[in-house]
């Protein structure tokens, strides 16, 4: 029953990943580019710039790798934050999208071990990186992993009003 | 246990999201705080002080001695610094070094070194005191460097004043000691201090770029020569 149920237990999971997981993306891209926190506002390319700054902060890659990974983050954040709400090809962004947030807990949880005072540098906007930074992009990470794991899952079997829709025909 | 699935999977994301940053904690910014609240003079300071401060677009309590630059420069940038935090060593070494070469002593920025010793650092109030006294005899650059380069061996001995001893004449020396045991420049330390607590800074390093007109971002942490190039050269061209 649970398992035939139109919104069963993994289509939430994955209803609620998609959702969640591209607010976050398509808001943290839009927050680096644009800078709503800052008075006044300051052009893309300078927002860019210090994001590149904020990357540096991490102590992981030269000033040459920050740059470029500032000038190409907050784009990818948006577009497979739009593909995933679109629901396209969901394995595949869901997959991408999960790497990504591998990517950026490893990070934190690097910076944090280490004990670097930095900002987060998640939305652009100063954000100390804390414990709460660890736990939320581990809670992230863990909507990422189950919604591609159900999508994947999912993909297996019909959704029960398709199946019920082709019985009938 | 199936069923019981979905609940303490329910259970564990409600428990995570208790740990998000309230939106008041995360917003924090330093930015718009700054922009009104670390031109305000510090309380504390200039009357205390015994040594003259001076201000400079707006900027109170600059100690002249620990400045880089030309006071017209279009840009002021203040660097808020621990002696004994490594990612200030590094900022210092790596980029400040090629920011004031490049930057300050062409008349485009005008660095002011504020010290921002943490409490946890058992030895970077008496570095900052040493390294102060050194600036008003005219030896800031050369001790700053000692210091920097020498860090990890004066933090596990607190032989400050032995790394300052390699680079200063014995007379030098005997100078600095007495700046120091006079106590006559610990408030313009504890002034810099205050300004940073001021602007929010709780972190080291953390640099504060002022424009002429008024912008202010501040930018924590290590940052790259070429990261820092790119953002100068921008607000340069404004």
């Amino acid at each position: 029953m649970l398992q035939s149920a139109p919104f069963n237990f993994r289509r939430i999971i994955i209803w609620l990943g998609r959702i969640v997981l591209a607010g976050f993306f398509i808001y943290a891209g839009y927050a680096k580019l644009f800078r709503p926190d800052l008075t006044p506002r300051v052009p893309p390319k300078m927002a860019l710039t210090l994001f590149a700054m904020q990357i540096d902060s991490y102590q992981m890659v030269s000033g040459n790798v920050s740059k470029w990974v500032a000038h190409t983050l907050p784009f990818a954040e948006i577009a497979i934050g739009l593909l995933l709400l679109v629901g396209w090809q969901l394995r595949i962004w869901a997959t991408i999208i999960t790497a990504i947030v591998a990517g950026f807990f490893f990070v934190v949880v690097r910076a944090y071990a280490m004990g670097l005072q930095i900002n987060c540098g998640c939305f652009a906007k100063p954000e100390p990186l804390t414990l709460g930074t660890v736990f939320r992009d581990g809670a992230l990470l863990l909507l990422a992993v189950l919604m591609t794991v159900f999508a994947y899952q999912e993909a297996r079997r019909p959704h029960p009003w398709i199946a019920a829709a082709s019985e009938r025909s | 246990m199936k069923r019981s699935l979905p609940l303490s999977l329910t259970l564990a994301m409600v428990g995570f999201a208790a740990t998000l940053p309230k939106p008041a904690q995360a917003q924090q910014t330093p930015v718009a705080a700054k922009t009104t609240s670390a031109r305000k003079p510090v309380a504390a300071t200039p009357a205390a002080a015994p040594v003259a401060t001076i201000t400079v677009n707006g900027i109170t309590d600059i100690d002249p001695t620990k400045t880089i630059g030309q006071k017209n420069a279009p840009l002021v940038m203040e660097v808020f610094t621990d002696f004994q935090c490594p990612a200030c060593k590094q900022l210092y070494t790596t980029t400040l070094q090629k920011v004031a070469e490049n930057y300050a002593n062409t008349g485009k920025l005008y660095i002011i070194h504020r010290d921002f010793p943490l409490q946890q650092h058992a030895y970077s109030r008496i570095a900052a005191n040493y390294a102060r006294a050194a600036a008003h005899i005219g030896k800031d650059e050369a001790v700053e460097l000692v210091l920097f380069q020498n860090q990890e061996k004066w933090e596990a001995n607190g032989d400050v004043k032995g790394t300052l001893a390699t680079v200063l004449s014995p007379a030098e020396m005997k100078k600095v000691e007495a700046l120091v045991e006079s106590q006559t420049l610990d408030t313009l330390v504890e002034t810099d201090r205050q300004h940073g607590l001021t602007a929010a800074v709780n972190q080291t390093p953390t640099s504060v770029i002022h424009t002429k007109t008024g912008q202010v971002f501040p930018v924590v942490g290590f940052v790259s020569y070429e990261n820092f190039k790119a953002f100068l050269d921008q607000l340069l061209a404004q």
